[in-house]
């Protein structure tokens, strides 16, 4: 009889048609990936670590002379939520692995096929599909499985990456159920000619690299960056004899950000960014050498934006072109591959209106026009408006309230109006209380409504109603935020061979699952300097039962307790960290059954850093980091060993 | 009295200790896994595959049975066990390996991890194992020293090759496809490796040697597609009987267009197969196809199936939790009994 079928809704969409009645090519469309390492990291008096911004900043953020305002909007909209800001220091750190990058520095729990992997994200015990990856305020996940592989971008010349828990990203033309990752690039005027080479030498051949190029002058701002990054990836599998085989990666991407103040009021500027991965996926126990597949992609996007701000007007015109492709190998010593290519062509104009001191209102339309196909499906077009209004309200300066609606018109099928509401309210003693509570959505994908003889064009989109309330306490060096959050899903994408009952065994998606899922978030972040000693904290947990409705069973996949935390110091030139993260045993089934499940692990990092040349306009230091410190042995997915212990070596050269 | 009476107990117990161990040699259990089912499960990627016991009586039924004795997991996905006298020979496709175990301690024994490209089927032939494989290049069947667990010769053959019976000296091996469709069953002669082809319906699968010593084969017949994958239409299903001397199709039954039948089992006399989730019976010695089924199973996806005795059993697969396996009695028809099964079940043996 036939083989099984991998069909892998959650972590990739993995659907290999290998059933009797469907048959021929196989077809893979693995999402994602790149390599995992180590995620690196480093305190320093001049670096500051992870500076979480809980709050929305002031509008005043408008008025500094930095171009790109997705992040400060993201912050502006963000009333009511917990926005967590990585900033480039850390991402430069961490230069390896996006998803290490997130796994040690943000509540999201990260579903990687052994390092390097095809790796996904999820907040809150929601599902891949349900986290939305945004560039420069531009929804970036697949078309055609609705995700982002985590392993497949590179962000090293990313400026900083926010990230935001729970719905609600309505201007960002996400309605993300779970939560919203946000690449942002950033140029400033007026800030002369700047350099910066970072680069590591590592265990297993590891090389990543980085120049970036920026300047400003009063009325132009430029930055320019490369990254290439190449690994062996081949590490040893602890407690056996084997190696990891087949993981090598390479990836080479180049950004390029202009922006030309055309008056004192207008300004134009480009956002460009290309890469080019090859990776092979790694295997799994008992043999290693049996895993032959390579995955290629290649990601090219561009954005123009127009901006014209006066008085209390501000008009905002975007076009940005955004294309994908990836190459599916199933044997990387074969010429032939399966692909998937999609092209999307998208125009945005946001206008605000600012009524009065404390209050303004935005409207976004956006019109995308999407062209997706893959060797099984024929291209298809996907045509879709938008009209969102945001209304933002300030009260004597202790309630700050934002009220978003927003309607989708969709040439494939109806989306719900979606709205949400925050509220961030000052109460005594540092104590503010945020709150939200939105209505979101996914949409079926390419490969949910197309896929040759077994994907279904009924399916309508899943939908979730969430709230959250939160406490925040911020004191001098202290900042601590516990959120309470509930999301209700329904008619969740699920495929399963009884999908339809007239075809039994035929793997197709249909709206299904009815889910539940609350929890607690943590954030805590510390830090206190006595005399030229600094000393700073950090951690996140979060508490997650995620629930199927119908029979009350947890859903696979979520740790019940993720924790991840990092503790630094610094003294003069010198500085160290130790990171540390808990992941909890996870059940692989859905009948909870206790032998299937994957072990919690515990695993930390420590690394140290010294800076060679200190001044004002030069800086030099050299580094070194060490992963997987204890040697653990661990698995995120079953019979997918994780690196041992490994290291590197690291210089930061700033002039 | 009392001692004498003693005494005498002892005596008549040694006697019939004695004799028990002279005319009976008490049999030592071969291990906790004798006198059982045997099921599999292929895993997923997000589960590992394993294997169920289940005793004679039904009443035990142990799950993951090779992880817990050698504290380890299988890698995806478990394709189909082999069996001589003292082993078991587990096939992992994706994994390009077979996992050699004691068939009834489940202990490991050894791996055989090179020379195989996405293996499926195993059968034994005198200390040697014949495995199919689809190949990366090219199709083939390997044949293995059971002793060295090394590969020794590979036989190139069509593509897609899947199931493998011996049987006078011969191998047959069915030609489902693979990824693809294809419509031969390879003969080849253990001794000289000569492969002889005879045709059949498109996508044979199941295939056994009946009593009357011909080969029936189940072929499946396939879903034609046009290039932007509409379905465009179906070749037929057979039930076909082969005669082993010539090498020739004796008598073949149809099935109608657009009926795509599966999981073929046998018990000698009867045949079982499978349409969707119905069951139908057939005397192997009929000509035409019965008209209506023998047992409406209502399983999600019949996944896997298997005759014994007085029993049909068959697996309603799930792939994201443990499975079903449903015990139905021939005589009557009725479900028995139903035991938990592995994620992906798929192969029933009888241990």
């Amino acid at each position: 009889m036939s083989t099984v079928q991998i069909l892998e809704w959650e972590g990739i969409n993995n659907t290999q048609a290998r059933r009797p009645a469907v048959t021929k090519k196989v077809s893979i469309n693995k999402l994602s990936g790149e390599k995992v390492f180590k995620v690196k990291f480093k305190f320093s008096i001049l670096f500051l670590i992870v500076s979480i911004q809980i709050f929305g900043q002031l509008d005043s953020v408008q008025q500094l002379e930095v171009v790109n305002l997705s992040g400060a909007k993201l912050k502006k909209y963000s009333k009511g939520y917990k926005v967590l800001t990585l900033s480039d220091s850390i991402i430069i750190k961490n230069t390896e692995s996006f998803t290490n990058l997130l796994r040690f520095n943000s509540p999201i729990y990260l579903k990687e096929y052994g390092a390097g992997g095809t790796s996904s994200a999820s907040f809150r015990g929601t599902s891949a599909s349900n986290t939305a990856v945004v560039w420069n305020g531009i929804n970036i996940n697949s078309l055609n499985n609705g995700q982002t592989g985590f392993n497949s971008l590179s962000v090293n010349l990313t400026d900083n990456i926010d990230v935001r828990s729970g719905g609600g990203s309505i201007e960002f033309g996400s309605g993300a159920i779970g939560g919203t990752v946000h690449l942002n690039n950033q140029l400033t005027f007026n800030t002369g000619l700047k350099n910066q080479i970072v680069s590591s030498v590592g265990s297993y051949n590891t090389f990543n690299n980085l120049y970036k190029f920026s300047y400003g002058s009063e009325k132009l701002a430029v930055k320019f960056g490369v990254s290439y990054n190449i690994s062996d990836n081949d590490y040893e599998w602890l407690g056996t004899d084997l190696k990891n085989e087949n993981g090598a990666f390479d990836n080479l991407s180049f950004n390029l950000s202009l922006a030309y103040k055309l008056s004192n009021f207008s300004k134009l500027s480009l956002y460009s960014s290309n890469y080019t991965g090859e990776r092979e996926f790694s295997g799994t126990l008992p043999n290693p050498s049996a895993a032959k597949e390579k995955y290629k992609d290649y990601n090219l996007r561009n954005v123009v934006t127009y901006n014209y701000h006066k008085n209390q007007f501000s008009h905002t015109l975007k076009a940005a072109f955004l294309k994908q492709e990836y190459r599916y190998y199933i044997d990387k010593n074969s010429s032939s591959y399966n692909f998937g290519k999609s092209k999307r062509y998208i125009f945005k104009y946001d206008f605000n209106y600012k009524i009065a001191k404390n209050s303004s209102v935005e409207t976004f339309s956006e019109y995308e026009s999407a062209f997706g196909k893959t060797d099984q499906i024929e291209e298809k077009n996907r045509r879709q408006f938008s009209q969102s209004i945001i209304y933002t309200q300030g009260l004597s300066n202790l309630i700050n309230i934002n009220a978003k609606i927003r309607k989708d018109f969709n040439s494939d099928y109806n989306v719900p109006l979606i709205f949400a509401l925050g509220a961030d309210i000052k109460t005594f003693k540092n104590i503010l209380v945020r709150i939200n509570g939105s209505k979101n959505y996914r949409v079926p994908t390419y490969n949910d409504l197309y896929w040759p003889g077994q994907g279904n064009e009924d399916l309508i989109p899943e939908t979730s109603v969430q709230s959250e309330i939160g406490f925040v306490y911020n004191i001098n060096n202290l900042k601590l935020d516990v959120g309470f959050f509930y999301i209700d899903s329904e008619d969740k994408i699920v495929w399963t061979p009884s999908g339809d009952p007239e075809r039994p065994g035929i793997w197709v998606p249909i709206n299904l699952d009815k889910t539940e899922n609350k929890g607690i978030e943590f954030t805590a972040d510390f830090n206190k300097n006595i005399k030229n000693h600094n000393f700073s904290f950090n951690l996140n947990y979060s508490y997650t039962i995620a629930k199927d409705k119908e029979n009350d069973n947890y859903l696979t996949y979520v740790p019940k307790h993720l924790m991840n935390a990092s503790l630094g110091y610094s003294f003069k030139r010198i500085s160290a960290f130790y990171q540390h993260l808990f992941n909890g045993e996870v059940y692989t089934t859905t009948d909870n059954i206790d032998s299937y499940t994957v072990p919690y692990f515990n695993i930390g990092n420590v690394g140290a850093d010294y800076k060679i040349i200190q001044k004002t306009n030069q800086e030099f230091s050299i580094g070194v980091k060490v992963n997987n410190v204890f040697n653990k042995e661990y698995v995120v997915l079953p019979s997918r060993p994780m690196p041992n212990r490994n290291l590197n070596i690291n210089i930061n050269y700033k002039f | 009295m009392k001692i004498s009476k003693f005494l005498l107990s002892i005596f008549v117990l040694s006697i019939l200790f004695v004799s028990c161990d002279d005319d009976d040699e008490p049999q030592l259990p071969k291990g906790d896994y004798e006198n059982g089912i045997i099921i599999s499960g292929e895993g997923t990627g997000a589960s590992s595959p394993s294997i169920t016991y289940v005793s004679d009586d039904f009443a035990t039924v142990e799950h993951q049975i090779y992880n817990k004795v050698n504290s380890k997991e299988f890698g995806t996905y478990l394709q189909s066990v082999a069996f001589d006298n003292e082993r078991a020979f587990i096939v992992t496709d994706n994994q390009n390996t077979i996992t050699v175990v004691d068939r009834y301690t489940f202990e490991e024994l050894g791996t055989i991890t090179t020379d195989l490209a996405t293996p499926r089927y195993m059968t034994v032939v005198d200390e040697k194992g014949y495995v199919t494989n689809w190949g990366t290049t090219g199709a083939y069947v390997a044949e293995i020293d059971l002793t060295s667990y090394t590969v020794l010769s590979k036989t190139t053959i069509s593509f897609g090759p899947e199931r493998i019976i011996a049987d006078g000296g011969k191998l047959y091996v069915s030609h489902k496809g693979g990824y693809g469709t294809n419509n031969v069953i390879s003969v080849i002669d253990i001794a000289s490796k000569v492969v002889t082809e005879i045709t059949v319906q498109d996508n044979p699968d199941e295939l056994f040697i009946d009593n009357s010593g011909d080969l029936v084969v189940l072929s499946e017949g396939a879903v034609q597609y046009d290039a932007s994958w509409s379905v465009i239409g179906n070749t037929i299903g057979a039930i076909s009987k082969i005669n082993t001397t010539t090498n020739t199709v004796d008598s073949e039954i149809t099935f109608e267009e657009g009926v795509h039948p599966s999981l073929l089992a046998s018990n000698g006399s009867d045949l079982y197969y499978a349409i969707g989730s119905k069951v139908f019976k057939m005397s192997s010695s009929d000509t035409a196809l019965p008209t209506a089924e023998f047992i409406d199973t209502s399983a999600g996806y019949l996944y896997g199936m298997a005759v014994n005795n007085n029993n049909l059993f068959i697996l309603d697969a799930s792939f994201t939790a443990q499975s079903t396996m449903d015990i139905y009695s021939i005589s009557s028809g009725a479900k028995t009994t139903s035991v938990a099964a592995p994620v992906a079940a798929s192969k029933i043996y009888f241990n």
